[in-house]
Order: C-alpha cells, then structure tokens, then sequence
C-alpha cells in the first residue's frame, strides 16, 4: 500500500491543502493581530470616547468637537500594510472601498478629506501641530502622543 | 468674445485657487472624464465625454469652497467645446454639522443629482436616467441654502434652498422675475448604505423660455415637482429607486401632471456589479413644459470596478417612446478619475 502512485498523489494533495491552510490562518492572526490607536490633538477630541463615535467623526459625520474645533481625519495611506488593517477596524472596509468612500464624500461636498501619510513619524507631527486632529497609528507600545481611550480600551 | 458674465466666472475660480495656493491652503484639484462607444442601427460610434475639474479648498477655519467645471463638445462652439460651470459653491459651517451655502448648486432634489453630480466613475450605470434627459429635474440653481447632516440617531438631514431658479432671462446672474426657485428636502440614513428621503421643489417659469422640443413656452407656469427616493449600497446588494411627480399649472390648459421615476439593482461579486435599471416617463397631452410624450427603457449591464478611480461599463438599452419611437443600442463605457 505505501508509496504507490494513488496514495502519493494524495498525500501530496493533503499537504499542499495543509501548507495553503496554515498560511491562510496565518495571514488571517497577523491581520487580526495588528492592534491600532487613536491619538489626537489635545484641543478637540475628548481623552475618551466610544466606537460608535470614532467611526461617526471617521466617517465624516461629525464636522466639529463639542468645544467647536474643526475635526481633521489623519490617516496612514491605504497602501501601506497599516492602512488597510486601519480600513478594516474602523471602516469594514478594503483600502479601495476606503478611498472611493471619500473620493465621493468630498465630491459630494459632504465632508473635509483626511490627511493621509506615508509614514507614522509624519502623521504623528500633523497630530501635534493641528488643533481638532485624530488619526489612528499602530499599536507598537511606543508612546509618543497618548493614545485616546476607546469603549475602555487603549488599543484596538 | 466670451461673454462678460463666463469671463467673471472664470476669473473668481482663478483667484479663488491662485489665492489658495499662495497661502498654502488645503487645496485639491481632482478630475473625471470619460470615453465610450455605441453601438446602434448596424453602427459604430466613439464618443468623447465630459472632462470634469473639481476643485475643493479649506478657506479658513469654517469656510470651504467647491467648484466643479466641465469642458464637453458643443456642436455650436467654434471650437467644437464648450466649458460650462457647474457648481461655484462658498460653505460656511456656521454650527457642528449646519452649513450656509452661497453659489451654483446641484439641486437636492433626489438622490442621484445630489450623489453624483458629473463624475461619471461614479455613476451606478453608464447615462443618467430617462427623468434627467427629459429635465423633469431641474439639475442646477444659483442661489443661498441651508443645509444640515447626519442628525441624530437616524442620521438626519436637511436642505433648504432659494435660487433664480428656471425661466427665461433666470441664469447664474440674474433673476427674470420676482418669483424665486424653493427647494426643501429631507431624508435620513437609518442604517449604514442607506439613504431615504423627499423633497418639493416650487418655481414659476416665465413664458419664453426655451424647453423641450416645442420651442419656448407660450404661457407662464407654476411648477411643482414632489419627489422620493430610496437607495441602499451594501457590501453585496445595491438599490436604487426615485420618483417625481410634477404638476405644471398654467392659464391655459390648467394642470397637468407628469410622473417619472426609476428603479435600479445591482449585485456585487468582488469588483464586478451585474444590473438592470427600469425607467418609467409619462408626460400628459396638454403639458407645456415637458415634452408629451410615454417613455419606457430597461437597461441591462455589467460594471467593472478596477479600482476607486477607473471603472468600465457594458450595457444594453432598449427603450420605447410614443414620441421618438423604439430603440436598441450597446454601449461601453472607461470613466475614470484623477
């Protein structure tokens, strides 16, 4: 019985299905496993704030804070790996559906388009310098703004 | 020579963009343009569509600006192209989500004027529906409106709207008459993708102006257009359905009214959206302003969404018209943005 065709070509089918699985889920602990946060401007956002209202102001549907500061979105660009793990938690979206989202908003002249940046030192820097800012940067444990409390939580 | 009044719209863009840049504004210039082919009566055709400029800029703390221009082929034109104006609008956000808006508007009278404006890329399919050929919907006015959005738990908004409105010598200059253009809308987002609303819309159109295939109206007309809409674009499933019902008075032939309306669905499989869209237009004999006329069209066709910015459509019309008789034609569209 061992090693006749048939049962090569089975096992070789249970393994390439094997390999293709592991990497799948994989994949799918690493996109799950990157945790995001918010960080904002300390004139504006208050320091804690519920889901239901960060995908509001991220969606364009707040236009200002409560002490009447100009909201301005900042966010990692769509094609770096961060971005699209930002467009899933907060957007349920892919970076595409993310970008055609605001293309059209700001079409519409609905909504302020965010900021959107290459790297996080960059966002970071538009976060300190622009009153009424939030912007979402990944979880890494480095701290250089203080992350905005989130239904509890630091991180997401 | 170009008229005075395009020569002024022209030069207050220019200086609105000229002045942005200097100072270092959030200004963005993005644009839309199409090209598509067709197929009708054993002939082939290519068509150039309208190029779309859209300019938006941050002005200050609670002013913006939006302008969208459109550079399209006129038969008339010496150049064989024409620009045209379509929105020149100043927002100031007064409070929270309410905006004061000055300009030339796309009027909120239903979902598809107020959504998608000349950006074909975004366009569900490739025309607009048979109600807009047939300017049941009065598309823009220049005039002051307020506006509010996202209210609330159920997302409300609003829009209330003055303009000059239609009529003969009313333009994005001047009013012909005392009579304004009003326009109130109301709607709501309940869940996410979708958006349900209404609106009226009163003008009295004065005679003489030029509509339709009869010539310029003989008589003035108090127009009242009531329409509804509800639209949902979802993950998988897309619906899309509008209805107006104008009632047109006049000394004359007294009131009549026209019905026009459409349904759309589509259905997403990844990147490409099969639909169909059933159009429905019924112009009473006796109706001055819009063409007489019982119009029927089904459009079938498929939509490749390669990416936010580049979308091809396939679709085939048939139509069938008391006045300009039946009609079957293929057409494939490449929109994109820029």
């Amino acid at each position: 019985m061992r090693g006749t065709p048939a049962m090569k070509s089975i096992s070789k089918t249970l393994l390439l299905t094997l390999f293709m699985y592991s990497i799948a889920m994989v994949t799918r602990a690493q996109e799950t496993g990157e945790k995001i946060m918010l960080i904002a401007n300390p004139k504006g956002a208050p320091a804690e704030m519920k889901m239901s209202d960060v995908k509001s102001v991220f969606r364009g549907e707040k236009q200002r804070w409560a002490d009447g500061t100009q909201i301005s979105i900042a966010m990692m660009k769509t094609s770096t790996p961060i971005g699209e793990v930002i467009s899933h938690k907060i957007y349920n979206m892919n970076g595409n559906e993310l970008n055609k989202f605001w293309l059209a908003l700001v079409f519409q002249g609905k909504a302020k388009a965010p900021v959107f940046f290459n790297t996080r030192e960059e966002l970071e820097t538009y976060i300190k310098i622009t009153p009424g800012s939030i912007g979402v940067v990944e979880e890494d444990g480095s701290r250089t703004l203080t992350p905005l409390v989130i239904d509890g939580k630091k991180a997401l | 020579m170009i008229p005075l009044s395009r020569f002024i719209r022209c030069l207050l863009l220019l200086s609105i963009v000229t002045i942005s840049l200097a100072y270092g504004q959030e200004t963005q210039i993005r644009g839309f343009a199409e090209f598509h082919t067709t197929y009708q009566k054993d002939k082939l055709q290519f068509g150039l569509g309208e190029q779309d400029l859209f300019i938006t800029s941050d002005l200050g703390n609670r002013f913006s600006f939006l302008g969208e221009s459109v550079f399209k082929f006129e038969d008339a034109s010496p150049t064989l192209f024409n620009v045209s104006v379509e929105r020149i609008i100043i927002k100031y956000n007064f409070s929270g989500n309410h905006n004061l808006l000055v300009g030339k508007h796309h009027t909120p009278l239903n979902y598809w004027n107020d959504t998608y404006h000349h950006g074909r890329v975004f366009f569900p399919t490739i025309y607009r529906p048979d109600m807009f050929n047939e300017h049941v919907i009065p598309l823009h006015t220049t005039g002051i409106g307020l506006q509010g959005h996202d209210l609330g738990t159920l997302r409300f908004g609003y829009d209330l709207m003055v303009g000059n409105g239609i009529g003969n010598g009313s333009n994005d200059v001047s009013d012909n008459n005392r009579e304004k253009a009003f326009i109130g809308a109301v709607h709501i987002k309940p869940v996410d993708g979708m958006k349900t609303g209404v609106s009226y819309y009163h003008d009295v159109i004065s005679a003489g102006e030029a509509h339709g295939h009869d010539g310029p109206i003989l008589k003035e007309i108090n127009q009242q257009l009531f329409s509804g809409s509800i639209a949902y674009f979802g993950k998988k499933f897309e619906f899309l359905a509008e209805g107006t019902y104008a009632m047109d008075k006049n000394d004359s032939t007294g009131t009549k009214n026209t019905q026009a309306g459409y349904v759309y669905a589509g259905y997403r499989i990844r990147d490409i959206v099969p639909y169909i869209r059933a159009d429905y237009l019924k112009v009473p004999a006796g109706e001055l302003y819009f063409t007489h006329d019982t119009r029927t069209s089904l459009v079938i066709g498929i939509r490749d969404e390669i990416n936010y910015l580049t979308v091809v459509k396939l679709e085939f019309q048939h139509s069938e018209s008391d006045y300009t008789g039946n009609s079957n034609f293929v057409t494939a569209q490449i929109a994109v943005g820029f």
